[in-house]
């Protein structure tokens, strides 16, 4: 095995199986890949193909909060995460979850006072804690709106606020479950902006999603899950360019789709797969201007 | 979105007083006047109360809390009135009922240990932010656990009741009445609970997951983003308020042995 | 219009007082399969719900069929207007997909003779969502996407002229948003009027006949999918965005608007051959 690659990612996952207590089937089996510190990563698959599972299992809910026996191992920076400390695992790895609603901790009047939320139970200082809060709630561009209460939010602004409050943590991964799922497209615009900035802050970001279109603007890599099985971990271009890929049931960008329909391969050999990629192809094909 | 709360925001002495204090008011106005059968301790403590509240200026709201329960009280001057079992001195006639002296009193007594109750906690409630006192209790010593259950109740059951009218939406457009007769509307409530119930139980799972997530779980010391401060004015009226305690007791205690 | 199944005159709705949500909309609704776009709070599920008769007009009046929603009940409508809510566990009462199925249609044919009929029609339902192989699954142990095809099924159930869908695509994979359009498609071979609520433009694009966009609580642009998305600027001024391929051909300055693969690949073939 290489070693070496293995040592210096951020996170390597190694024969990775699980089920969850009284499930009939695995969710996840025999899952091998790993990920680079400042990388994106876009994990795709049908509804039900393991795909928040594997989230939970990056961001230790499970085996703390769904119980279950877990084979095969995964770490964060070579070490363990099922059984590392909760107080470091959250200081690593931050978790979004798709419905903005039901991760607000609903205990906190105003949108500053749920950001100070995890930052009063991991005990920042008074100072810090300040600090924090006013750059995270800048940063999304949520600081007018300090002293609302979270529920008056509109969806997009309350993903915002869940993304601020989990980086306010400062974690090295950022995990995004479907983030984008329940919003219009102002929200989902709104999301994918303050995702591109997690990139320049240096942070390894895991995005679920089934907006392609949006998402391969934004990873470096893609993880295709189908029946809790990794089928390929690859560029965007190679994952979408698999002649089977309609057989997974995710569909493809339609960009993807276009160009297949019309034959039409990048210099490299690969369909494009982004906006900007189909453009340039196409427009040096047409002719008549 | 709605929040289930009755804070008043105002800038007043009492506002500013820590949610404990408050509390401790309630609390002890409260035991005082149910340790004397008296219609005066009742009624000073009535008064007392009272003025907090218009010091406050949280007067009309007070008075509107207390129109909730006016049909309580009114039933229990007529029971009370009607039946109450030492009853002996008729006072007057009321369409052919007998309204007796001692059941009149007694249902004055209760009124007045009522109203105070109300009005006390209602000075508590009105003027302070509902995250404010469970952080206070929480910074004092109380389970953060049992402090996020008590602080996220108040939002979230708002949320409960706007789940509860998208459902009985969702019932009646499959073609349930859920106007109609009192046993309609009865099995409507029924079919409600389940799905009601369901969807809390999914929701109160994300949100545990949500909260495990930013530390909720973490064992260590605490920070508060609000620090809830104890004044001076805090500190005397502590003192003052258990020192009006202690004489009580102890005078209940030489009332009882004598 | 004489086969206008809905007809909206000079709607407006307040929740609170003077607050209007729904500000003066006539609109009429036929046949042809509509998409309702616009960002959230522009008023489309409020907008939706009046129609259904949930919720009564401030002012002016909702024909559904001829019959105006003030002066019957919601159950009454249920026989011709069906709704399928966003969130599946807001909508799910029994513990069996059949059994869910059956409840709307129990309501409505209660007198019914035919003790098989409501079973009957509760079945052919579930088989246009294919689930008709898990009737005695608990609803809850179905998935996401199959949740959201049981609400369906059970507004099919009750064969509603009218089935309004409230972000059907949300939260689903390509793989199920194929499928539901396949089913959309066969209601409207059926004669069945659909009207969807949506943000997803490119399902927009592939699926529906005609456009209205809501914006702050007025019809903003009503017409035929095609006309309605070649508009740029009103597509930009509700917060909305242009379906994919409409951006692609924007940005290859076709003459057009093509809402399918087939429309692009066939405009473009046009133009190259134009140009040789």
């Amino acid at each position: 095995m290489d070693n070496v690659s293995t040592l210096s990612a951020k996170i390597s996952i190694e024969h990775l199986t699980y089920r969850y207590p009284f499930a009939k089937n695995r969710s996840l089996e025999d899952i091998t890949l790993s990920i680079d510190a400042g990388q994106s990563i876009g994990i795709i698959g049908r509804n039900g193909a393991g795909k928040s599972t594997l989230c939970y299992t990056l961001s230790g809910l499970i085996p703390r909060f769904f119980h279950g026996k877990i084979e095969g191992s995964i770490k964060i920076d070579g070490e363990d995460v099922p059984t590392m400390s909760v107080e470091k695992l959250i200081r690593k790895v931050g978790l979004v979850l798709q419905n903005p609603f039901s991760q607000i901790s609903g205990a906190k009047m105003t949108v500053y006072e749920e950001v100070a939320f995890g930052l009063e139970n991991l005990g920042i200082e008074k100072d810090e804690m300040h600090e924090r809060i006013d750059t995270v709630l800048k940063q999304f561009d949520l600081y007018k709106k300090k002293d609302k209460n979270p529920f008056e939010l509109s969806g997009g602004q309350l993903q915002r606020l869940a993304i601020a409050s989990v980086l306010a943590l400062q974690p090295e991964i950022l995990i995004l479950d479907e983030p984008t799922s329940q919003l219009d497209p102002c929200g989902t615009t709104e999301v994918f902006e303050a995702i591109s900035q997690l990139k320049t802050l240096g942070i390894t970001v895991i995005i679920v999603e089934h907006k392609f279109e949006k998402l391969v603007e934004y990873v470096d890599k893609i993880a295709l899950l189908n029946d809790g099985k990794l089928v390929k971990y690859d560029t965007p271009e190679k994952i979408f360019s698999m002649p089977q890929i309609e057989d997974y049931g995710v569909g493809q960008p339609i960009y993807t789709a276009l160009c297949k329909r019309m034959g039409l391969k990048k210099p490299n050999g690969y369909y494009p797969v982004s906006f900007n990629e189909t453009v340039t192809l196409l427009s040096g094909l047409k002719m008549y201007e | 979105m709605k929040v289930l709360s009755l804070y008043v925001e105002r800038d007043t002495f009492i506002h500013r007083l820590e949610p404990i204090t408050k509390l401790l008011y309630a609390l002890i106005s409260i035991v005082i006047t149910f340790l004397f059968p008296s219609i005066t301790v009742g009624a000073v403590f009535v008064a007392s109360s009272l003025s907090l509240a218009i010091s406050a200026k949280v007067f009309k709201r007070m008075i509107l809390l207390l129109n909730v329960v006016l049909i309580i009280l009114l039933s229990i001057v007529i029971i009370q009135g009607l039946f109450y079992s030492k009853n002996a001195t008729p006072v007057f006639k009321l369409w052919g009922l007998t309204f007796y002296k001692e059941g009149l009193l007694y249902s004055l007594l209760l009124i007045v240990r009522v109203v105070n109750m109300i009005i006390s906690f209602g000075v508590l409630i009105l003027t302070t932010r509902p995250s404010d006192l469970v952080d206070d209790l929480v910074q004092k010593g109380l389970s953060p656990r049992f402090g996020y259950v008590l602080a996220s109740v108040l939002q979230i059951i708002p949320q409960m009741l706007s789940t509860t009218s998208t459902i009985t939406d969702a019932q009646r457009s499959r073609g349930l009445e859920t106007e109609g007769n009192l046993l309609q509307r009865f099995s409507a409530f029924f079919a409600l609970l389940g799905p009601l119930v369901l969807n809390s139980l999914v929701e109160a799972r994300e949100r545990a997951m949500a909260i495990e997530i930013r530390g909720f779980g973490v064992e260590g010391k605490r920070t508060f983003v609000r620090e809830i401060p104890e004044t001076k004015a805090d500190r005397w009226i502590k003192v003052a308020l258990y020192v009006v305690f202690t004489v009580a007791v102890v005078w209940r205690i030489v009332l009882w042995i004598m | 219009m004489s086969d206008a199944v809905i007809k909206v005159d000079g709607l407006w709705f307040a929740y609170k007082d003077n607050e209007y949500v729904l500000q003066d909309i006539n609109i009429q609704f036929d046949n042809r399969p509509t998409a309702i776009v616009g960002q959230n709070g522009a008023g489309k599920t409020t907008f939706v719900k009046v129609l259904k008769g949930l919720l009564k007009p401030s002012k002016g009046d909702v024909w559904i069929s001829g019959t105006n929603t003030k002066e019957t009940t919601v159950a009454q409508l249920s026989k011709i207007i069906g709704l399928v809510f966003q969130n599946p566990s807001d909508q799910m009462f029994k513990s069996k997909v059949i059994d869910e199925v059956m409840f709307g249609p129990q309501n409505i044919w209660k007198d019914k003779k035919d003790k098989n009929f409501v079973y009957e029609q509760s079945i052919k339902a579930l088989r246009i969502v294919e689930l008709d192989n898990k009737l005695e699954e608990h609803p809850y142990d179905l998935t996401l996407s199959e949740r959201k095809l049981l609400c369906l099924a059970s507004v099919i159930a009750m064969d509603p002229k009218i089935i309004i869908l409230d972000e059907p695509t949300i939260a689903q994979d390509r793989f199920s948003t194929r499928k539901l359009a396949e089913i959309i498609k066969e209601l409207i071979k059926d004669g069945k009027v659909v009207l969807t609520i949506t943000h997803d433009m490119d399902f927009v694009a592939e699926n529906f006949e005609r456009t209205v966009i809501f914006y702050q609580g007025q019809v903003l642009d009503d017409g035929p999918t095609e006309k309605v998305l070649s508009n740029e600027e009103n597509v930009a001024t509700a917060h909305l965005e242009l379906p994919n391929l409409v951006r692609l051909a924007k940005a290859l300055d076709f003459k057009t608007t093509p809402l399918t693969i087939d429309d692009f690949v066939e405009e473009f073939s046009r133009c190259k051959k134009a140009g040789d």
